[in-house]
């Protein structure tokens, strides 16, 4: 692993190259976005054109600037490359100081035109040179949370004292738009997501997959890897790099271009040989690599796999306010393939008939209850006490449509209560009543306890735990 | 450039790697079809050996159940039928093999990924397999535990596992597919092989493999 990359995530200084005063331009959403996470080190703004952006000098080179400056960020436009690459030579002849460059303008080796071509040599050669290592171009940029870093053009949309929260999840993605989406995405839910690291990897013209993944993979705060992958020129190698991984902690792929036509996309947006899908596929199952086909289910999942410990089985519970949800749900999880309802004792059976409405349905199928609408807050709390307490229960999905006569609020705090007694049961909630339920919601997110929109949101994560859980238990088995 | 094994070629290729085949003898003069009446059961299989001859049963050129007095006959009529269908093809030989008991119709075999190199596969067999695509795949190297996951993927498996009472032999289709791995990594010029169909017998029966194909590179 290449220690260069820690100058990515944790840079002393900042150098912005192509940086603005004008806020419709990236220049200056990046000085802007550095400001907004509270990074603690200095940025220097380089431009001809400015005094200062947003309070900080500018410099008009970036051989001007006197102190050490290990990550330069590179936004000016693409034609420029060839006096910047010859001002990096000045610089580095000087004082030898950069590590990596984050190129987060376009038109380089993308177009695939001969100049952009030209332009991405000119970068690469120069900072081979120097063994300088380089993201990008053509990428958003890179955020770590934890250290308050953020070279993103983008409005990421995460509240400025989500900067330095921890979270585990660390995310590469292969396209600037998909890696931006799945930030907001993540930022609008409940309480915003804290990523822990967050790569947009671009052309790969230096910096690649398989070197975030190396990094994470040894970066104690990296609980689970998510990825948005198209193609990659080697997939044996990646294969091999995502299988070792897997070994240690988990890997959520949300890989496009499953159809034929698809993949004719891909290969033309990234310019990455896709490969064969199929291949691709049975890879994955064969590693323990965990496969997401839509964007919620990835979100889902690397926030399940963040939040809850694996379950040590596929006894899933299924635990109801309502017939209709239940059955939905039901449904989806008998699709999911992987996940059983378990037969629980007679005292929990007892217990869950003493404790609920006359009206109630407990084990009806087996490994499931009704509570119905005329359950309390404390109905539902306790209920799923009483399962949790099972031993011949894994994990529980938990789903409720909160009428008007149930206090959320109270429901939010005794179920956060309740879950820390339980660390190892993995309860995937889903408290399906779109904005109305936003409280309860929040209340448990903001404790660490995550949510779904809807039961098929929680099923998708049970099912991905619940196999990855599997995986690591098989392999012990093996060993 | 890559080519293909002919039959023959391909059967010893497997026949090497403990991989059942079906028993085949290469004829190329009438005076071999004597010493042959020893050594097979009768009836046979007669084809043509011929990699220019791809379609053979178009070209008349595979007659099953074929009796040890008209192997003689049938040895002609093949010569002269695929002189019909294509005067310039180059004739290895007619092979005649053994007329294996059916069984239930497997597909086993390996393709090269570009990216990804040897990957086995394993499905349900029979000329639909393009139809039914019942296959599951892996990347090499196999280990039983991968193999037995891999047949689980497939609707085969249900049947292998006595969906119609009848259990078939899942121990020697497993252990197929682990040779056919264990080929793939010692012989990297192998590109595909296809086994199809391979009959797979009733549980503690074995299995045997039919028609073959290999490619090679180079």
């Amino acid at each position: 692993m290449d220690n260069k990359l820690d100058a990515l995530f944790n840079p002393c200084n900042i150098a912005v190259i192509g940086a603005s005063n004008n806020p419709l331009k990236a220049g200056y959403t990046v000085i802007h976005n550095l400001h907004q996470i509270g990074y603690p080190g200095g940025v220097f703004p380089v431009t001809r054109s400015q005094e200062t952006i947003l309070g900080r000098k500018c410099h008009v080179k970036l051989s001007d600037i006197k102190v050490d400056i290990d990550l330069v960020v590179l936004g000016t436009a693409a034609p420029l490359i060839y006096e910047i690459m010859e001002d990096l030579e000045i610089r580095m002849k000087k004082y030898n100081d950069v590590k990596v460059i984050a190129c987060i303008a376009a038109d380089y080796g993308e177009t695939k035109t001969a100049e952009g071509i030209r332009r991405q040599e000119c970068l690469i050669h120069t900072a081979k040179k120097y063994g300088i290592r380089v993201v990008g171009p053509n990428c958003i940029g890179v955020i770590d949370n934890i250290n308050r870093v953020d070279t993103t053009f983008v409005e990421t949309l995460i509240p400025k004292e989500m900067g330095g929260c921890k979270g585990g999840i660390s995310f590469i993605s292969q396209s600037g738009a998909m890696a931006a989406s799945i930030l907001m995405m993540g930022a609008s839910q409940p309480a915003s997501i804290s990523m822990n690291k967050f790569v947009s990897i671009g052309n790969m013209a230096d910096v690649d997959c398989i070197d975030l993944l190396e990094y994470f993979e040894a970066d104690n705060d990296t609980k689970v890897i998510g990825m948005y992958l198209e193609g990659y020129p080697d997939g044996r190698r990646l294969i091999e790099t995502l299988a070792r991984i897997a070994k240690k902690k988990p890997v959520v792929i949300l890989k496009v271009g499953r159809s034929s036509v698809g993949a004719q996309a891909a290969n033309s947006h990234t310019g990455s040989l896709a490969g064969s899908d199929a291949v691709y596929d049975a890879a994955f199952r064969q590693y323990g690599i965990i496969r997401a086909y839509t964007i919620e289910e990835l979100m889902d999942t690397l926030q399940a796999f963040d939040a809850m410990s694996l379950p040590r089985g596929n006894k899933c519970f299924l635990l109801t306010q309502a017939g209709g949800p239940g059955i939905y749900c039901t449904d989806a999880y008998m699709d999911q393939g992987n996940l059983q309802f378990p037969r629980v004792s007679d005292e929990t059976k007892e217990e869950l008939t003493n404790l609920l409405p006359p009206m109630a349905n407990v084990g009806s199928p087996e490994g499931y209850a009704d509570i119905t609408a005329a359950a309390g807050a404390r109905q539902h709390v306790e209920s799923l006490r009483t399962i949790l307490a099972d031993d011949n229960v894994d994990c529980v999905i938990f789903v409720t449509v909160v009428p008007t006569f149930l206090p959320q609020k109270e429901l939010g705090e005794k179920l956060v209560e309740l879950l820390k007694e339980y660390p190892e049961k993995p309860v995937y909630i889903c408290i399906m009543a779109g904005n109305y339920v936003l409280e309860s919601r929040r209340i448990l997110e903001t404790n660490g306890i995550r949510t779904f929109a809807t039961p098929s949101h929680c099923v998708k994560a049970a099912g991905n735990m619940t196999a990855y859980g599997n995986f690591l238990a098989n392999r012990k088995e093996e060993v | 450039m890559s080519r293909f094994l002919n039959e023959l070629e391909a059967r010893d290729c497997l026949s090497e790697y403990q991989i059942p085949m079906a028993k085949s003898f290469l004829i190329r003069d009438k005076s071999e079809i004597a010493g042959l009446t020893a050594q097979m059961d009768f009836p046979v299989v007669m084809k043509i050996l011929s990699a220019d001859i791809r379609h053979k049963t178009e070209a008349g050129c595979v007659f099953v159940g074929v009796g040890a007095e008209e192997t003689e006959a049938v040895y002609n009529q093949i010569l002269a039928n695929a002189k019909a269908y294509d005067s310039q093809a180059v004739i290895d030989g007619v092979l005649v093999q053994e007329l294996a008991a059916k069984g239930m119709e497997v597909i086993a075999g390996m393709k090269k990924d570009p990216q990804f190199g040897p990957v086995i596969m394993v499905g349900t067999g029979g000329i639909y397999v393009e139809v039914f695509k019942d296959v599951a795949i892996r990347l090499v190297p196999l280990n039983k535990e991968e193999a037995r996951k891999m047949l689980e993927e497939t609707k085969l498996c249900e049947i292998i596992r006595g969906a119609r009472g009848i259990e078939y032999d899942e121990a020697e289709l497993i252990s197929i597919l682990l040779k056919l791995s264990n080929l793939a990594q010692n012989w990297p010029d192998i590109e595909e092989i296809d086994i199809n169909p391979l009959f797979l017998y009733e549980k503690g029966r074995g299995a045997k493999g039919v028609d073959a194909l290999i490619k090679i590179s180079g």
